[in-house]
């Protein structure tokens, strides 16, 4: 009895001693996490930031998580509820809007200020784009906009010669390569990525002080009367104002769509499902007049993060130097830093040829981008708007009613709370 | 001090009270845990101004007057919930039809059972995703039989088609379920006494009498229960209706359900998520309670000596 007692003392003593034991430097350990968008792959470039963090910050541990698209905000939001928040995040397009606005992120301007040369590493029309309100929220992960991808096979087919130099050319350009399965124009839809149609007929979203709808003009309503008709004759491919990402890029993949709208990371999705593409099949441009709309990604700092300070040394491993090189490379992206994106065009030229004709346009025309206010709103002024345009394109509505109801609705929502 | 009664724990009903509520406990635990707290808690947030980044303050009846008065949307998916639950029928009396054919002596009926009831154990996100091919404009099958019969001369963006697209996710979704449906009804059908059909036919009853008379009224209560898993499913086809459509074209396949998820984390306004959440769990209430009295008023009622 006395033995089997010891044994119990014994345990005991080694589990209280484990647990102490384990508990203590886990305590001791200052902890950070990261959390990225849908890049689960980028495993030694990630390692490389935490090396480098490390050398300044020994007794910061980094934490990684990566979610996809889809799941990005609702799990971040739910961490954010949860008390959880990840401190360094990797946000997509126009998201951090609303979290800015609802002061859930950190101000990075008192950082820009003790440091301004930094600024000076980065497109001031990039860095430009996270500013809400005038303090900046965010540093430049990866850059993308919107460009077009046209079918040479297609444009030689239908006689074409020359690009499209306006909206009008564009159309009828595209109408010209129409005949049976094959439309001549496609564009992606999500994040405000087809406004450069809009952009380039003089259409404004809002006005100058982004209080009110300005889009309700006699110019937009023929825009949007001449798209709804292209729509209807099978000019303008449907998936266009249906589809999201996998089926615009299947069918231009499938070598049926004349011109195709998307943002830069498209060409390597598309490129992968026909083996068709190349530089002599498709082609790579400018909107006409330059347009786009950037889709780019931005890290910033969550308003609950416990050491801003290290977190901000962070973002400038991430977003400048080898740092920035090491997730250009291994992203296949570029950055938003103009030294790092001049050795990653050398880079790409040797390990992806095909693409840096594509890269390229990402740095051009700069002062051409659209689709992108500084409103906390953005995502319901977008759902307030995008139904409406839908109507009016796929022949429910006229686009006179469909841009009416669509202003009520846009202003209804700025209006509101 | 006095001692306990010893005698009122020796009774047979406290020892029965004793063991129900000892298997009932976890059970109710768990239940007011993630049912009851949060149902109270959405309630709660649904009269508040809450955003996960700030301070909550009380907003009233704000974003019910919001949902009630001005969002259009809310209209357009609650009616779409309506339109998507009002199908359960079709794809019950389908199951009952398919449950009769394969409760005769055809040859193979052990086949014909197995191959519809298939479709149930697969993944929604999977039966989504072959639907969508299914109905695709340039290589879908469906469009490409109905082209090669001559019913259409090009492909039909069903799923992009404002009025196509919603009864097409609902066959789906029928298509799904229907082979769960008839295994109910068809367990149904086996424990109608085959003494009860032949009386009638003694008497002169046609198939289609013994039908109305007999099978129908049997089946009463199994009718209820897909009646009730129909409805359920119709508020819970979100990975469907994600997957196939994400509520598109312009809210045409947006349900309850989808349109709640897209308020709260897209648009981040969980308060008013919450709201749309306290409607529709009414709502939903309202037809159990309606389903339950057209029952009979007993269902789910334990039958005890007497």
């Amino acid at each position: 009895m006395k033995t089997r007692w010891q044994v119990v003392g014994i345990l005991g003593a080694a589990f209280w001693a484990m647990a102490l034991a384990g508990a203590s430097p886990a305590q001791a350990q200052k902890k950070m996490s990261v959390l990225t968008w849908n890049i689960p792959y980028f495993e030694e470039g990630f390692k490389k930031w935490v090396v480098e963090f490390n050398k300044k910050h020994p007794d910061i541990q980094i934490e990684r998580l990566d979610k996809k698209g889809t799941e990005w905000s609702t799990f971040y939001q739910t961490q954010v509820v949860a008390g959880t928040a990840p401190d360094i995040i990797d946000i997509q397009g126009a998201l951090w809007l609303e979290y800015a606005s609802k002061g859930g992120l950190l101000d990075l301007t008192p950082y820009m200020k003790k440091e301004p040369e930094l600024a000076k590493q980065f497109y001031p029309e990039v860095l430009k784009g996270w500013i809400y309100e005038g303090k900046q929220y965010a540093l430049p992960f990866i850059i993308s906009k919107t460009l077009l991808f046209y079918n040479k096979n297609m444009f030689k087919e239908a006689g074409l010669k020359d690009l499209p130099k306006n909206f009008d050319e564009m159309m009828s350009s595209a109408r010209k390569m129409t005949k049976g399965e094959k439309s001549g124009f496609m564009t992606l839809n999500f994040d405000w990525l087809y406004w450069p149609l809009f952009a380039m007929n003089g259409i404004e979203l809002l006005t100058p002080d982004l209080k009110k709808a300005a889009f309700n003009t006699p110019q937009a309503v023929k825009a949007v009367e001449t798209l709804a008709k292209a729509t209807q004759d099978g000019v303008i491919n449907k998936i266009s104002w249906t589809g999201r990402w996998v089926e615009p890029n299947d069918a231009f993949a499938a070598g049926t769509v004349g011109m195709f709208h998307a943002h830069a990371p498209a060409f390597l999705w598309f490129k992968s499902k026909a083996p068709w593409v190349n530089e002599e099949t498709v082609g790579a441009a400018h909107l006409p007049g330059g347009w786009s709309t950037p889709n780019s990604h931005s890290i910033l700092i969550s308003k609950s993060c416990k050491y801003p300070d290290a977190a901000w040394d962070m973002l400038k491993i991430i977003a400048t130097g080898e740092g920035a090189y090491a997730l250009g490379t291994g992203t296949n992206n570029l950055t938003g830093n103009i030294e790092v994106n001049k050795r990653l065009l050398e880079y790409f030229s040797k390990t992806l040829p095909v693409a840096v004709p594509v890269l390229k346009t990402q740095l051009e025309h700069l002062d051409k981008l659209c689709g992108n206010w500084p409103i906390a709103k953005d995502a319901e002024v977008k759902e307030a708007f995008y139904p409406e345009l839908q109507n009016a394109l796929l022949g429910r509505k006229s686009a006179k009613d469909a841009l009416a109801d669509a202003e009520r609705k846009v202003n209804r929502v700025l209006q509101s709370r | 001090m006095a001692f306990p009664n010893l005698e009122y724990f020796k009774r047979d009903r406290t020892r029965q009270l004793f063991l129900i509520w000892f298997f009932l406990t976890p059970s109710l635990i768990i239940f007011t845990l993630y049912r009851i707290i949060p149902l109270f808690w959405n309630g709660i947030l649904s009269v508040q101004f809450w955003s996960p980044f700030g301070e909550s303050r009380f907003a009233g009846l704000y974003h019910y007057e919001e949902m009630f008065f001005f969002d259009e949307v809310f209209w357009k998916v609650l009616w779409n919930t309506i339109l998507f639950m009002a199908s359960a029928p079709i794809g019950i009396a389908l199951a009952l039809l398919v449950a009769i054919l394969v409760n005769t002596q055809i040859r193979g009926r052990n086949v014909y059972r197995t191959i519809v009831f298939m479709s149930y154990p697969v993944m929604t996100v999977a039966v989504g995703i072959i639907w969508q091919w299914l109905y695709n404009e340039k290589v879908g099958l469906i469009n490409y039989v109905l082209i090669s019969l001559g019913i259409l001369e090009k492909g039909v963006p069903f799923l992009g088609h404002f009025s196509l697209a919603l009864p097409c996710v609902i066959l789906a979704s029928i298509w799904q379920v229907i082979g769960f449906y008839m295994i109910i009804l068809l367990s149904g059908l086996q424990n109608i006494e085959p003494a009860l059909y032949e009386v009638a036919a003694v008497d002169g009853a046609n198939a289609w009498m013994r039908f109305w008379k007999i099978t129908l009224p049997l089946l009463k209560p199994l009718l209820f229960l897909c009646f009730v898993i129909g409805i359920i499913n119709s508020f819970t086809s979100f990975d469907l209706i994600f997957v196939m459509t994400q509520g598109g074209p312009a809210h045409a396949t947006d349900l309850l359900i989808t349109r709640i998820y897209t308020v709260a984390f897209k648009l981040s306004k969980f308060d008013y998520a919450a709201a749309m959440t306290v409607v529709n769990f009414l709502f939903f209430l309202g037809l159990t309670l309606l389903a339950n009295k057209l029952s009979g008023g007993e269902a789910g009622a334990v039958e005890t000596e007497r």
